[in-house]
C-alpha cells in the first residue's frame, strides 16, 4: 500500500521527473504520427502499385511475344487451379506518342500495351481508374458522345460533340486559307494538303486529298449526327471509304492523364491542368512492328478516355489500345507477350509464383514469371526500409530520454535516501523500497506515453488541418500537390502498432528506474537514516 | 487505566483481523507470535491487574551479549562496541547514557536490528534475532518494535494520519490495508489524540513544530503495539520544555501502559527519569 501511496506523492510532488518524461511523450507521440503516415503512404503506394499490375505477370523477353497463348494459359490454369480468379494475355511494346499542341508535335514515351477489353478489367483494377463513369463500368475502346466532365479531374469539354466541332471549324478554316489563296492567285495546295499542319489530323491515310472541300455539311446536321459504327469505319481498309473526323474515329486508345496533361501553378500560384489533348483527339502512335529488324509502324489512334492511377510512373508511361488492333498492326498473329493472373483474395502470390516457375523453367522457356511484388520491389523496398529507419530512429530518441529518467532517478534516489532509510527502520522490506522506484518510473512512463499516445492520435487525426495552418503561418506548401497526387496526407493508425510503441516506451521506463531502485533497496538504513 | 489501550492484548490481536497473520518465511512470524504471546502473558495479566513497576519479574524482554562492532575507516578499523552485556526486563524504562562517539546510538541500531552486530548475540524474547534473514527483522521492526528518533524522520510526502499508519501500510497489501482501513485510521486518531495532535491529522511534517513531528513519530511507534520502544535521543533536538513533554508522555506509556521503554541519552538530568540507567563508556557498559 504504501509503495502505490508514496509514488503517487512523488509523482505528484516531483516535476522534475514529468520534465523528463517529456521526451519519452515527444518519442511516443513522433512514432504514432510517423508510424500512422508511412503506414497511409505504404497503403496508398501499394493499392495504385497494383492497380494496374496483376498479381502474378507471365512476361516473354522477347518482344515478338510467345505464340499459342491459349496453350499457355491452359497450362497456367492447370498449374495454379483454384486459386486464379482471372486471367489475361497483353502485348506490351514500347511505343512513342505524338500529340499535335498548337501546330506543334509533342512527343512522349510510353509503353503501349494492347489489352482484351473483357478480360483485362478481370486480372486488374485498370477500370476504375477511367475518367468516364461508363468506362468504368464496361471498357470499349470506342469514343463516348459526352460524360467526360463528369468525372473527378473536370476535363474540358470532350467526346463526339467536341470532335464534331472541332473538325467542323478545323474545315472552315481550310475553306477560308483556300479561298485566300485563290483569290491571291497563288496554285491550288491540294496536293499538299495531307501535310498542312491544320488538317493533318483531321486527315488520315484512307481520306482522299479533295474530301474536305466537298463534304460541308450544315452544323446542325453534323451535331446530330451519331456514329452508327465508328470503330468499323476506322479499321476498314478500303480506300475508297471517305474518314470524315465527324463521324469516324481511328483506333481507341487509353493514355494516362500524365501524358495528355501537365500539371502546373498558373500565375495566382494555384495548381492547375493543362490538358495537351483530350477525349476526341487524334494522336499518332508509333511503335516497332514484330520480326527481325523491326522496323517501325505509325497508326493514328483517337483517344477515348485518360486513366489516372495516382501512381505518377504509371500516370506518364502507360497507353492501352485494344490487343486485336496491334497484334494486328504489328503483324505478330495471335502472339502475346505477357500473360497476367489475378488469383484469389489471400492466395500466397510467391508460392504460385514458385509453381509456375517450375512448370515453365527459365532454361527451357524465355520467359519471366513475377509477381506484382517482385516488379515493384525496390519501391517497396524502399518504403519499408524508411519506416523502419524512423522507427529505429526514434525509438532511440526514447532511449535518450530513458537516460534522461535514469539520471533522475539517481537525484531523486540520492534525494530520498533518509526517506528510505525510515520505511527500512520501519519494517519495510528491500523488495518494497525497489518497487516504490519501479512502480514510480512505471507511472512516469505510463503517464509520458499516455500523453504521447493521445497527442500523436489527435495530430493524425488532424494532420490535413495542421497541415493547413503550417502553409498559412510559413506560407510554404506542405503537401504540394504538383508533386504527390494526393488531395489529402493519408494516414491509417494501426491500434498494434500504438500499443506496441506505448508498451515500448513504459518498459524503456521501467527500465531506466531498475539501477536507481536497485541503488535505492541496496542502501543500508542505518547509513540511510544518517544521510543529511 | 487509560481507555486508550497501547499495549496488545490477546483480546486485542484477536479483534484486527490479519495482525497476527505474518508474512511467510519470516522467524518471528505468525508461527510463533502465539508462543512469543504466551511469555510475555504475566506482564499483561500485572498490567491488568495492578501497576506494572510491581510485576517486574526475572523475565529478559531483550538481552545484549558480548556484542561488539566496528567501522572501517578507509583501512584502519574503529571499534565502537567492545562486548555490550545487559538485558531488559519487560515493563522496564532503561536510559542508556554516555558521550558522543560511545557507542550509545550503534548500540540501539542493533538492538533494532538495523545493522548486525559483528559477534555477540542478542536475544528478544528468549529468540536469536541478530542472526535472523532479513525478511525477518523486517517483520520485527515493523510490528514487535517501535523506535523513534532524535531527527524525528517522518516521511516528508505523507500527512500525519498517513505518517502514523505507515507502519500498517508496510504490513498489509493493498487489498488487505483497504479492507481494515476503518479500523486501523481508528486507532491511528485514537493514537494521534492519546499523543495530543487531533487537530493535526493532514498536516505535513514541515507544517509541524519539532514537539509535534516527535509525537508523531511516538504515535507511529505505537501503531503496530509493540512491545518494546527503542527511543534514540528523542529529546536531543528539542528545547528543554518540548523535551520535557515528550518525556512526560514516555513515562506514562511506561507506567500507565507497561510499554517497555530503551532510550538512549547523552544527557544525564533525562537519563534521571528512567528506572534504570546503563552507563556506556568506550564501547562497554561501565559499572554503575
Amino acid at each position: 500500500m504504501y509503495k502505490l501511496l508514496l509514488s503517487w506523492r512523488y509523482l505528484r510532488t516531483r516535476y522534475i521527473a514529468l520534465a523528463s518524461i517529456i521526451s519519452v511523450t515527444l518519442g511516443v507521440g513522433t512514432l504514432i504520427v510517423v508510424n500512422s503516415v508511412m503506414a497511409g503512404f505504404a497503403r496508398e503506394m501499394h493499392v495504385r502499385l497494383h492497380g494496374i499490375l496483376a498479381d502474378v505477370i507471365f512476361e516473354a523477353h522477347d518482344l515478338n511475344g510467345f505464340v499459342n497463348p491459349l496453350w499457355h494459359m491452359a497450362e497456367i490454369r492447370k498449374v495454379v487451379g483454384d486459386d486464379l480468379e482471372g486471367m489475361t494475355a497483353a502485348v506490351h511494346v514500347p511505343a512513342m506518342i505524338n500529340i499535335q499542341v498548337r501546330g506543334q508535335w509533342l512527343t512522349r514515351q510510353v509503353n503501349l500495351i494492347g489489352v482484351d477489353e473483357e478480360t483485362y478489367a478481370q486480372v486488374s483494377d485498370f477500370r476504375q481508374y477511367l475518367l468516364h463513369p461508363d468506362n468504368q463500368k464496361q471498357l470499349s475502346f470506342l469514343l463516348r458522345e459526352e460524360g467526360y466532365s463528369e468525372s473527378a479531374r473536370q476535363l474540358p469539354p470532350s467526346g463526339w460533340k467536341y470532335r464534331r466541332l472541332k473538325s467542323h471549324y478545323e474545315r472552315e478554316y481550310e475553306l477560308q486559307q483556300r479561298m485566300l489563296r485563290q483569290a491571291l492567285g497563288e496554285p491550288d495546295p491540294a496536293a499538299e494538303q495531307a501535310v498542312s499542319p491544320a488538317s493533318d489530323s483531321a486527315a488520315g491515310d484512307t481520306v482522299p486529298s479533295d474530301s474536305i472541300a466537298t463534304d460541308a455539311v450544315p452544323e446542325s446536321e453534323i451535331l446530330a449526327t451519331v456514329p452508327e459504327n465508328p470503330l468499323d469505319a476506322a479499321r476498314a481498309d478500303e480506300p475508297a471509304q471517305v474518314f470524315d473526323p465527324s463521324t469516324h474515329q481511328h483506333a481507341g486508345i487509353v493514355l494516362g492523364i500524365a501524358i495528355g496533361s501537365v500539371r502546373q501553378r498558373n500565375a495566382a500560384g494555384e495548381v492547375q491542368d493543362y490538358f495537351l489533348c483530350r477525349p476526341g483527339d487524334d494522336v499518332r502512335v508509333t511503335f516497332p512492328t514484330a520480326g527481325m529488324p523491326p522496323k517501325a509502324a505509325s497508326e493514328q489512334c483517337t483517344v477515348i478516355d485518360f486513366y489516372e492511377s495516382k501512381m505518377s510512373e504509371y500516370d506518364s508511361g502507360f497507353a492501352f489500345v485494344p490487343i486485336s488492333w496491334l497484334q494486328e498492326k504489328r503483324v505478330m498473329g495471335d502472339a502475346v507477350t505477357t500473360i497476367q493472373l489475378k488469383l484469389k483474395p489471400g492466395t500466397d502470390l510467391n508460392a504460385v509464383r514458385d509453381r509456375l516457375r517450375e512448370r515453365f523453367p527459365a532454361d527451357e522457356f524465355p520467359y519471366r514469371i513475377q509477381t506484382w511484388r517482385d516488379m515493384q520491389g525496390p519501391l517497396l523496398a524502399a518504403v519499408q526500409m524508411e519506416t523502419t529507419l524512423l522507427n529505429i530512429l526514434l525509438f532511440l530518441i526514447i532511449a535518450v530520454a530513458g537516460f534522461g529518467i535514469l539520471a533522475t532517478f539517481f537525484m531523486i534516489v540520492v534525494e530520498k535516501t533518509r526517506d528510505i532509510g525510515i520505511l527500512k527502520a520501519l519494517g519495510a522490506p528491500s523488495r518494497g523500497v525497489m518497487s516504490i522506484f519501479l512502480s514510480y518510473g512505471f507511472s512516469l512512463g505510463l503517464v509520458g506515453s499516455g500523453v504521447g499516445m493521445i497527442g500523436g492520435l489527435l495530430f493524425v487525426y488532424y494532420i490535413n488541418q495542421i497541415a493547413q495552418l503550417i502553409e498559412i503561418v510559413t506560407g510554404q506548401e506542405v503537401f504540394d500537390p504538383t508533386v504527390y497526387y494526393f488531395q489529402e496526407i493519408p494516414t491509417i493508425v494501426h491500434p498494434l502498432t500504438v500499443l506496441g510503441v506505448v508498451i515500448g516506451a513504459v518498459l524503456i521506463a521501467v527500465a531506466a528506474s531498475v539501477l536507481p531502485a536497485l541503488r535505492a533497496a541496496r542502501l543500508h538504513p542505518v547509513e540511510a537514516l544518517r544521510y543529511e | 487505566m487509560s481507555n486508550t489501550t497501547l499495549v496488545p492484548r490477546d483480546s486485542d490481536r484477536k479483534s484486527l483481523p490479519g495482525a497476527t497473520a505474518g508474512p511467510p518465511g519470516g522467524t518471528v512470524g505468525s508461527s510463533s507470535s502465539a508462543e512469543l504471546q504466551t511469555r510475555v502473558d504475566p506482564r499483561h495479566q500485572a498490567g491488568a491487574n495492578s501497576t506494572p513497576t510491581n510485576s517486574r519479574g526475572n523475565h529478559t524482554l531483550l538481552a545484549a551479549k558480548k556484542l561488539e562492532k566496528s567501522y572501517h575507516k578507509g583501512k584502519v578499523e574503529v571499534p565502537v562496541l567492545r562486548g555490550v552485556d545487559f538485558a531488559v526486563r519487560p515493563g522496564e524504562f532503561v536510559a542508556i547514557v554516555g558521550q558522543s562517539g560511545s557507542g550509545k546510538s550503534t548500540l540501539l541500531h542493533l538492538l533494532g536490528t538495523l545493522d548486525a552486530p559483528d559477534s555477540g548475540e542478542i536475544v528478544f524474547e528468549g529468540n536469536r534475532i541478530d542472526n535472523l534473514p532479513a525478511r525477518g527483522r523486517d517483520v520485527l521492526r515493523n510490528r514487535h518494535f517501535g523506535m523513534i528518533f532524535q531527527f524525528y524522520h517522518l516521511l516528508p510526502e505523507l500527512t500525519t494520519l498517513e505518517n502514523v499508519l505507515a507502519p500498517v501500510m508496510i504490513r498489509l497489501g493493498v487489498l488487505s490495508y483497504l479492507w481494515q482501513r476503518q479500523a486501523h485510521t481508528e486507532r491511528a486518531k485514537e493514537l494521534l489524540e492519546m499523543v495530543g495532535l487531533s487537530h493535526r491529522l493532514t498536516h505535513k511534517p514541515r507544517e509541524l513544530s519539532g514537539g509535534e513531528m516527535q509525537r508523531t513519530a511516538i504515535a507511529r511507534a505505537l501503531i503496530a503495539r509493540p512491545k518494546l520502544l527503542l527511543a534514540d535521543e528523542p529529546t536531543g533536538n528539542l528545547d528543554q520544555k518540548t523535551g520535557g513533554e515528550i518525556l512526560a508522555i514516555l513515562k506514562r506509556l511506561n507506567r500507565e501502559e507497561g510499554l517497555t521503554i530503551l532510550m538512549v541519552t547523552h544527557d544525564q538530568a533525562i537519563a534521571r527519569q528512567a528506572d534504570r540507567t546503563v552507563r556506556l563508556v568506550e564501547g562497554r557498559v561501565a559499572a554503575a
